[in-house]
């Protein structure tokens, strides 16, 4: 099994459309499940502080009607986009639309008990991950299986690639910006990376942890 | 109270890596096989060129931040699953084998290895709570959530729009007026660009078809939606001195949003 490549072998459960629906509940779940975690211990939430902020200011009573949009309205957009790129966006669906927008939808219509109870979250969240895997793998069906068009996917992963390249420089030049010290352990750090052949924002990032232990900033 | 919190947690954590580390094998292989994660993923995998060392310590960059965020305010960060569960797993994996098509691109293999981080890395994040020494911490959010941040706003927007206006004509327009737009009222131009491309791109390849129109319909509900959702607007009416009618104050209010 181990002789033959990868690419001969691109079937069975682990490469199939079902398969992706599998991992899309898997993920939901537990996304789902660590909202539960958030509702009730105020830890383990899987976004961004802004974003939570929102589903936050619902539970202190200011109501849930921005985080419902601001989670409902990605959900749409990388719903749409995801099969027709061929790669779907989990901040934006998941994270943030099984996240908080759903969420915030249960809680506004007064709708507690899947957010209470961690086995029901679970339930929800699977139920969720089920129905948006399906709806991708529908509109997949439809629409990339019967044109001859890759919708330009090519042209995005070549800038999201290009994208990955530009993390490196922009943390060197932050660490200059936050500290003196700091900055030369990321230069430095970069450097030796990069004489090494090894992607310089890990260098630049180890270099300036190692200097804030000496010099912290502030 | 900690003990159900990290039992929790351990479940939450190998489902969570589960999909993401099958989701980012799988976009190795798109978009024959429909995978999932991100672009920025993709592309940081990319970077760090199946070196396990770079895989970790970029992780591990983020780590600190994440650990700050979830000690703070309780919010894991997007980084959690988007840069340190992925490239974790596949460090773990290349240290034992350093050829990326028989690890970080094999689902099987990465779906393990990320249950087995996430199973281990969501506990130890939501229940420690002081762990994390003061200075990483500072230097982790000083350094890297800017840089972060720049990479989001401006970069990735205009990597995305350049990419669309080489692309050809038709990519360019449509890039550049969803891309001018998405950053209006959305805050970022990336979607609009992608959906921009999505367009231009099926146009060229397939003509105006059902799929094509399709597509644009949904486009635009999908702004007209997103802006009034996000109050734009309001806003719009606001910064051109025009008065808000009544009843338009009274769509907002029906969906729960106050017009000051």
């Amino acid at each position: 099994m181990e002789d033959i490549k990868i690419e001969d072998k691109k079937l069975g459960f682990w490469y199939s459309e079902w398969g992706f629906i599998v991992f899309v509940m898997a993920l939901a779940t537990g996304i789902f499940g660590g909202t539960h975690l958030y509702y009730t211990y105020h830890v383990g939430a899987f976004n961004d502080l802004a974003v939570v902020a929102l589903l936050e200011a619902g539970l202190k009573g200011g109501g849930f009607g921005a985080a419902a949009a601001f989670g409902g309205a990605f959900l749409f957009a990388r719903v749409i986009e995801g099969p027709l790129v061929g790669i779907l966006d989990i901040g934006g669906s998941l994270q943030t639309g099984v996240g908080i927008g759903i969420p915030a939808l249960m809680l506004g219509a007064g709708f507690t008990a899947p957010l209470e109870s961690f086995p029901l979250a679970l339930l929800t969240g699977a139920i969720l991950g089920a129905i948006i895997g399906a709806v991708i793998i529908s509109i997949r069906k439809f629409t990339v299986d019967k044109i001859d068009s890759t919708f330009g996917a090519d042209i995005m992963m070549g800038a999201g690639n290009a994208a990955g390249r530009y993390l490196g420089p922009l943390i060197v030049i932050s660490a200059v910006m936050a500290s003196i010290p700091v900055g030369l352990g990321a230069i430095i750090g970069a450097a030796v990376f990069y004489a090494y052949k090894k992607p310089i924002a890990g260098g630049a990032i180890l270099g300036a942890m190692l200097m804030g232990v000496f010099f912290p900033i502030q | 109270m900690t003990i159900v919190i990290i039992l929790k947690s351990i479940i939450i954590g190998a489902l969570v890596g589960f999909g993401v580390g099958a989701g980012a094998a799988r976009m190795f292989h798109a978009p024959t096989v429909q995978g999932m994660g991100a672009f920025r993923t993709l592309g940081e995998l990319n970077a760090c060129q199946g070196d396990p060392i770079s895989h970790f310590s970029f992780g591990l960059g983020f780590l600190f931040n994440s650990w700050a965020t979830v000690i703070g305010a309780g919010a894991l960060t997007q980084d959690v699953e988007h840069r340190i569960i992925p490239n974790w797993a596949a460090a773990l994996l290349l240290t034992k084998n350093g050829n990326v098509k028989e690890t970080l691109h094999d689902p099987k293999k990465m779906a393990v290895a990320g249950a087995i981080v996430g199973a281990i890395l969501i506990p130890l994040l939501n229940s420690t709570a002081a762990a994390v020494p003061q200075s990483l911490q500072n230097v982790a959010t000083k350094v890297l959530v800017p840089a972060a941040n720049w990479l989001i706003n401006p970069v990735m927007p205009i990597i995305f729009w350049l990419a669309a206006l080489d692309a050809g004509k038709r990519t360019g327009i449509w890039g550049t007026i969803l891309g001018g737009l998405a950053h209006l009222i959305m805050g970022n131009a990336v979607p609009g660009i992608v959906l921009g491309i999505l367009i231009g791109k099926g146009v060229d390849d397939s003509g105006w078809n059902k799929i094509t129109k399709t597509l644009v319909t949904t486009v635009i509900i999908l702004f007209v939606l997103s802006g009034f959702f996000r109050g734009f607007d309001v806003a719009l009416l606001k910064s051109m001195n025009i008065g808000i009618p009544q009843w338009l104050i009274n769509l907002h209010k029906f969906f729960g949003m106050v017009v000051k």
